[in-house]
């Protein structure tokens, strides 16, 4: 079982292109593999799902301390409870995403129950230089993650999940409808009545 | 039959909300795929890019709590 970690998301690019290019009879093809036990069939499969997985995550349940540890353990349980539950899975005709999301879904809903806020373990302090973004940047990009995150948890729930889906985790309007139990065209105009919201909270914010 | 219950308001969605509608699915399609994207001028845009880009991020080795 692959691990989740920070790193592991890293390209998160290549992740989110390799799942939602997929064609989806491959996908098809590669869930049924992995449900008779197929070991490299459940690698590929999590390989392309855990990108998005973390994604929803962190998207959902934000920083604790200013690192993503919890968001990042709970998609780790997220994939842990797909692979348990692979064995028993059937295909009824709708995408295996949906099935993930559904489990990923009551995940951070456990998660954000029991909210605690724990020690959280910090790295070890790098010997060299780090190579990413400086400290002003990396606060202005906090503080901006944050702004969005409050904004969108005043959103219905069901715009910030779709939201989450569509842009976070990197699904096509058709795959985010699916997930939800939409059609793309009413996917469409709930993310734009989301934008809308969104926009004028900002806005009023920006004002304020 | 037409009727409407009048409970229920009339929805109508002109063409310009129809192309507004495929245009920003259009920018998040590409925000969902992380393709660059010019500095949006959208709110809601600018936002959205700023969550996906902190959610990609490698590695935080910045805490945000102040230590005491």
């Amino acid at each position: 079982m692959p691990n989740v970690t920070e790193g592991s998301v890293a390209d998160a690019k290549n992740g989110v292109r390799l799942a939602t290019r997929s064609d989806e009879s491959d996908l098809r093809e590669l869930t049924s593999l992995a449900v008779q036990g197929d070991r490299g069939a459940i690698e590929s499969l999590l390989g392309q799902l855990r990108p998005m997985v973390v994604r929803y995550c962190r998207a959902r349940l934000g920083r604790v301390s200013g690192q993503y540890h919890i968001a990042d353990d709970v998609a780790q349980e997220v994939c842990i409870a797909v692979l348990s539950a692979l064995p028993r899975y059937r295909d009824m005709g709708r995408p295996f995403a949906s099935f993930v999301f559904g489990i990923a879904s009551h995940k951070v809903a456990d998660a954000l129950r029991s909210s605690v806020r724990c020690a959280v373990p910090t790295q070890d302090l790098p010997d060299g230089p780090d190579d990413g973004p400086g400290p002003e940047e990396t606060v202005v990009r906090y503080i901006e993650a944050e702004h969005a995150r409050r904004l969108l948890s005043r959103l219905p729930d069901n715009q910030r999940e779709l939201i989450i889906l569509r842009v976070v985790s990197g699904l096509s309007a058709e795959e985010t409808g699916n997930v939800l139990g939409m059609s793309p065209g009413a996917v469409r105009v709930a993310q734009h009545r989301a934008l809308a919201r969104l926009r004028a909270m900002a806005e009023l914010e920006s004002i304020a | 039959m037409n009727a409407v219950h009048p409970g229920r308001p009339v929805r109508r969605y002109g063409r310009g909300e129809q192309i507004d509608t495929l245009a920003e699915d259009l920018i998040l399609g590409a925000l969902s795929r992380r393709e660059p994207l010019p500095v949006p001028g959208d709110p809601a845009v600018r936002l959205l890019a700023a969550l996906i880009d902190d959610v990609d991020q490698r590695r935080s080795s910045v805490s945000m709590t102040p230590s005491t």
